[in-house]
């Protein structure tokens, strides 16, 4: 994109008009600006779109082959381990991962702190973006993808933990394509949406707060459905849906602070002035935040045990194991976080953020599957489960990047708003 | 607490949400911990001091069902040996019902334990069901209905016994695969299911929840030392329509003895009870957080419209 | 059971003939009375019927330990003797005088309420037979697999998914991880 943009003033778009004061039209807007020649010649010297391609060369016939012939042909289909990584990864991370949309949303508009404002609109498109991942994850993994409205509208089991996560994520999934559609409508050049959204901008983000508290909470709380199979150590039915919306703060914090580390260093040219010199002082800002949530997500966590009596398991390999996790994910983020706020070492926090991020990912499958099941075996998934999982994971990074190059997120659209 | 929600129904929002909750909310009461059953829910006692092992309940089972052919016949008995992942066979999307050997050092003939849905009174599939999948019928059956199944297979996850199975051959007609007591066929009509009745042995005995449990009582005491003094399924989550007597600690015959005496579901209402309260607290709570952060915001801008003032004046 | 009924008439003719003459005691019936085989084929159908052989049974267990209390003989199990320990000879000695083959049929499971029912566990027919038959042949070292005393039927192949119904191998084996 530097190649073209040097000679060429007018690109990156950002504004309706071109230089010669014409509009740009849709189609335009779509190619970046560019002429399809030039599209397809920045589209083939980036290495990530080869690794992208060799991705899906062997995932999509994987996925056609799941449609096709079942599940059992792709996964390692057990009875004891129902779920795997479609949902491990897939739901159980993907959703506190995503909670950057309700977190920033409810900083800026309800606290009023207007100075996260530069990354609200990635927050909330990370959050989108998430949400509509795990459903897709989801369509991978159910046996009937074809019955996804069953629960909504055809039959109801309302006093189902599952209940509340479908309702939930489906209404906040609407929630937040609406938080972004300003974005979208300002790109488009259809100003009259965006303003009766932005009427509604408070009511959005309350509901949001509520649908994000609720679902987060629930995705832990299906696991107390199974008391007797989740190692002790990852699984309190008492504070399990606290435990897994604490978490959910720090997770979706620390995924906004990665991706917009990713958009700065690769994708400066999308990046206007605003977001590039207050992303330094956000980043803190949000540290901050990720290590509140972080000590309060370990005292639950020693709260948890103490509960159940638990203290006996500390002594064990699973119990080193648990120490492990914490270690890594959660103590040593937050004292990268820490020192990093302190003397505001912003490298240090992006790096304690990936860490962290990472973390997230480990619990929930350590939840899910490691320490599911823990009396009896552990199961490894098929490597075309893992296959299928980053196909749609590469999908989710190419719709990220696809809406990041465009819509407004990272930049302030210039001209009429 | 519908009033309260109407009356304050100032989020357009939560509207959708509240609206889910309310229903939720009478439910919930429907299918809390008190429900102890059927009063004239059927059962079956299993004595495993009596099953020798023959699988006549197997194929009894997989005929009655129509279900697929096994991969061995069943007066094969080195399925016994079998070992998938250390663990011995359990029911799977070809089989409701399985018969597994448990060698006990302190009894010198091999011991046999049948596995099957040991349809709880408040069954943990049922209540962990988004699309009611499940139905505990006031014959004491648990039935699954394919027709709404999504295959989230969440059941599966909260089933204690490790029973349900799912059919990953298939995919465009998948379904769990459980034992349903030979509801349709049988059970409806006041029959037996097709293991009870093809068992020579009688280690299956039908008869009314209630009933087993005095029979198995009386077993007990009337033969003293023959059996553990425990009824495993009389309280085990609630209670299970299927309960077993053995001769030898249950552990030792691969039953979990660390299940609780209350309802999967219970764990679950922790979670459950606070749904109502983030529906209804949450909107005041951060409307009141918005309107204090951005009254400091107007303050301010107020003050400093108001110093502006007092300069004007003073100039 | 004809060989069973033709049993239970001489049955019934000797026990009216010696009720009159003698004392309590000596109520029992005589083994050498009874008939000497019993085909017991009133529930064949996955298996063939057993030739019972009564009278080499007689040499291995006395009349209680089948018939329990209806043939006249002192009672030795404790629970039973706290009733029937001084019974006299039953009309019907039968196992299917007393066991029903239907054990778990809505019908019978109705009289099994009557407050007043002590046996309310008695076994049915089938459990009768294997529960008697397996447990005393464990300890006598007689046959205890299902084919040493009756091969199976058609039927029972069927069933069993055995002999020429057996799966094909590999047919059905799925991959297994």
């Amino acid at each position: 994109m530097k190649l073209f943009s040097k000679d060429r003033p007018e690109i990156p778009i950002v504004n309706h008009l071109k230089n010669d004061g014409s509009e740009w039209t849709v189609k335009e807007k779509l190619w970046l600006g560019l002429s399809i020649p030039e599209y397809k010649k920045q589209f083939l010297r980036n290495p990530i779109n080869w690794f992208m391609i060799l991705i899906f060369a062997i995932g999509v016939p994987l996925l056609m082959q799941r449609y096709l012939f079942g599940l059992g042909t792709v996964t390692h289909s057990s009875n004891d381990y129902p779920w795997g990584l479609f949902l491990g990864f897939g739901l159980f991370a993907m959703v506190p991962l995503s909670a950057s949309g309700f977190m920033l949303g409810t900083t800026v508009e309800l606290f009023g702190r207007k100075d996260f404002k530069p990354i609200e609109r990635l927050a909330l498109l990370n959050g989108l973006l998430g949400y509509f991942f795990a459903v897709l994850f989801l369509e991978v993994d159910l046996g009937m993808p074809w019955r996804l409205p069953y629960p909504m509208f055809v039959s109801l089991g309302p006093a189902a933990v599952l209940f509340l996560v479908a309702w939930h994520v489906a209404t906040y999934l609407t929630v937040q394509v609406a938080e972004v559609l300003p974005a979208f409508f300002e790109w488009i050049g259809w100003l009259k949406g965006k303003r009766v959204i932005k009427k509604w901008a408070i009511g959005l983000t309350v509901s949001g707060i509520i649908l994000s508290t609720l679902h987060q909470g629930a995705l832990g709380a299906l696991f107390t459905y199974a008391p007797g199979k989740v190692h002790p150590l990852w699984l309190s039915t008492n504070f399990q849906w606290i435990l897994f919306f604490c978490s959910s703060i720090f997770a979706g914090l620390s995924m906004v602070i990665v991706a917009s580390t990713l958009i700065r260093n690769f994708m400066a040219w999308r990046c206007d002035d605003t977001f590039k010199d207050s992303l330094d002082t956000i980043t803190v800002g949000l540290a901050k935040g990720s290590s509140i949530a972080m000590i309060t997500y370990l005292v639950i966590k020693i709260v948890a045990i103490a509960h159940d009596q638990e203290w006996e398991y500390l002594l064990t390999g699973w119990g080193s194991y648990y120490f492990l996790e914490l270690g890594v994910a959660v103590v040593l983020p937050l004292f990268m976080f820490a020192i990093g706020v302190r003397n505001h070492y912003v490298t240090l926090i992006r790096f304690a953020a990936f860490i962290a991020a990472i973390g997230i990912v480990w619990n929930r499958l350590n939840t899910s599957l490691v320490c599911y099941n823990w009396q009896l075996y552990q199961e490894i998934p098929h490597w075309k489960e893992v296959w299928i999982t980053v196909t749609i994971y590469a999908l989710y990074f190419l719709t990220y990047r696809f809406i990041v190059y465009r819509l407004p997120i990272v930049y302030g659209w210039k001209g009429e708003k | 607490m519908k009033n309260l929600f109407s009356r304050r129904n100032f989020l357009k929002g939560g509207l959708a949400s509240t609206a889910a909750v309310a229903v939720l909310k009478n439910k919930e009461s429907d299918a809390s911990g008190d429900f102890t059953g059927y009063p004239d829910g059927m059962g079956v006692l299993v004595d495993l001091t009596r099953c020798v092992g023959c699988r006549s309940c197997e194929a009894a089972c997989n005929k009655e069902q129509s279900l697929p052919e096994p991969d061995k016949p069943f007066n094969d008995f080195s399925v016994f040996d079998e070992l998938h992942h250390g663990q011995k066979r359990r029911p799977d999307e070809k089989s409701y019902t399985v018969v597994n050997r448990y060698d006990v050092p302190e009894i010198d003939h091999p011991l046999f334990r049948k596995i099957q849905c040991n349809h709880c009174q408040e069954p943990a599939c049922l209540t962990s069901c988004f699309v009611n999948a499940y139905t505990k019928t006031p014959e004491g059956a648990v039935i699954y209905n394919v027709d709404v199944c999504v295959g989230c297979r969440t059941c599966m996850i909260a089933c204690p016994f490790y029973i349900p199975a799912f059919k990953y051959s298939s995919a465009f007609d998948p379904s769990i695969m459980k034992c349903i007591f030979c509801y349709d066929t049988r059970l409806k009509e006041g029959k037996p299911p097709a293991c009870v009745e093809a068992c020579p042995q009688e280690a299956l005995s039908f008869a009314k929840r209630t009933d087993c449990i005095e029979v198995g009582r009386q077993r007990i005491r009337q033969n003293p030392g023959k059996y553990v003094d425990h009824i495993y399924g009389e309280h085990e989550v609630g209670g299970t329509a299927w309960m077993y007597l053995s001769g030898v600690s249950f552990d030792k015959m691969g039953f979990d003895i660390h299940l609780p005496k209350e309802p999967i579901l219970n764990f679950v209402k922790d979670f459950l009870a606070i749904v109502p309260m983030v529906l209804t607290i949450w909107p005041g709570l951060f409307v009141g957080f918005h309107l204090l952060a951005t009254r400091k915001e107007e303050n301010k801008k107020h003050t400093i419209e108001q110093n502006t003032d007092e300069k004007e004046e003073q100039v | 059971m004809q060989t069973g009924k033709k049993f239970l008439k001489t049955a019934l003719a000797i026990t009216l003939g010696v009720t009159i003459i003698s004392p309590n005691t000596l109520l029992a019936m005589a083994a050498e009375d009874a008939p000497e085989t019993i085909t017991i084929d009133s529930m064949a159908n996955l298996y063939t019927s057993v030739e019972f052989n009564h009278e080499m049974h007689t040499e291995y267990a006395s009349c209680q330990e089948c018939h329990h209390h209806t043939t006249g003989a002192i009672v030795a199990a404790p629970n039973c003797a706290r009733c029937h320990h001084n019974h006299d000879e039953n009309d019907i000695v039968s196992c299917s005088g007393c066991h029903v083959a239907n054990r778990f049929s809505e019908k019978y499971l109705v009289t099994l309420e009557k407050p007043e029912l002590f046996h309310i566990d008695k076994p049915g027919l089938l459990g009768a037979y294997h529960l008697n038959c397996i447990s005393c042949h464990e300890v006598t070292s007689g046959p205890t697999g299902c084919q040493e005393c009756h091969t199976m039927t058609e039927a029972g192949e069927k069933r069993f998914d055995t002999g020429p119904f057996s799966p094909k191998a590999g047919k059905n084996v799925s991959e297994k991880h």
